[in-house]
């Protein structure tokens, strides 16, 4: 069982005010600003709850993918994956779009896109955002 | 409605076992972080970040913005609030690795709300939060609310 913490604080109003991720359990980032402009318009190099979900979920796909590729004998030597979050005010988040490129010796395209859709069905991330309308996987070898 | 839209990626080189990637933000560049599978399943992440670290970050600033949202529609705006989110990933028999909870520990000060309207507060920024929406359906999501100060205000 692994536990992850992160911390964050606000002052103000939503439109006005601002927040902070003070800090993560593991010290690797923090503090980060966030506000509610940052979100919902420019981001001006503040990240927001969209962003993080997309770190997450690209990393997430990134590691069940190298997982399932070596399971299968033909380990990764590099993997590169965005994951691109849509959200719409008052109904929430519409779609996450992954787009990996891998290097996967020995392995055809057919192959490689089977096993990124079975990541993309299969990683926790994706169980967790279970009820994203659509998660879509555009997968091609380097 | 207008649509918001967030970029992140990772670059992984090697076997999950033994490699390792760099999850980075695309779209406000804010941060690039390393990652690692030992960092993500072993009780000490050893600096190292994972994705049940970037959700629970996802999870509180999108709470506390709610909870800000509802104390200011309940005509007691906050002055400052502080939210703490741990996720947790465990290993089910039968399905392997689930995130199977998201705890969220909230408080704050906000004049003239008491402890029952902070708590309301945080009920609603919780059935309002589309964060804690999506990951119910996967995951349990607890709220633990603490008014600060002034708790008969």
């Amino acid at each position: 069982m692994a536990d992850r913490t992160a911390n964050v604080t606000w002052a103000g109003s939503l439109l006005e005010g601002g927040g902070t991720i003070e800090s993560v359990g593991s010290g690797a980032f923090g503090p980060l600003e966030v506000t509610w402009a940052s979100r919902a318009e420019e981001s001006e190099g503040r990240t927001s709850p969209e962003e993080l979900i997309a770190a997450a979920h690209a990393a997430c796909f990134s590691m069940a993918l190298s997982h399932g590729l070596a399971q299968a004998g033909t380990p990764p030597e590099r993997l590169e994956t965005s994951a691109t979050v849509t959200f719409v005010p008052g109904t929430g988040i519409t779609r996450v779009a992954l787009v990996v490129r891998g290097s996967v010796p020995g392995l055809d395209e057919a192959a490689f896109l089977e096993q990124t859709e079975a990541a993309r069905d299969g990683c926790p991330v994706s169980k967790a955002l279970a009820g994203v309308p659509e998660v879509s996987v555009d997968a091609a070898l380097l | 409605m207008p649509r918001i839209v967030r970029e992140a990626e990772i670059v992984w080189e090697g076997t999950t076992a033994r490699g390792s990637g760099v999850v980075a933000a695309v779209s406000s560049g804010a941060f690039a972080l390393p990652t690692t599978i030992a960092s993500r399943v072993a009780s000490d992440p050893e600096g190292k970040t994972s994705p049940e670290e970037l959700l629970a970050a996802a999870h509180a600033s999108c709470f506390v913005t709610s909870l800000g949202s509802e104390l200011a529609r309940a005509g007691t705006p906050p002055e400052r609030l502080g939210v703490r989110c741990t996720i947790t990933m465990d290993e089910v028999e039968g399905v392997g690795h689930r995130i199977v909870s998201s705890a969220i520990a909230a408080s704050g000060s906000a004049p003239g709300c008491d402890a029952a309207g902070f708590a309301q507060a945080a009920e609603a920024a919780d059935a309002g939060c589309p964060f804690s929406a999506l990951i119910r359906a996967s995951a349990t999501v607890t709220v633990d609310a603490t008014l600060e100060g002034g708790a008969d205000g």
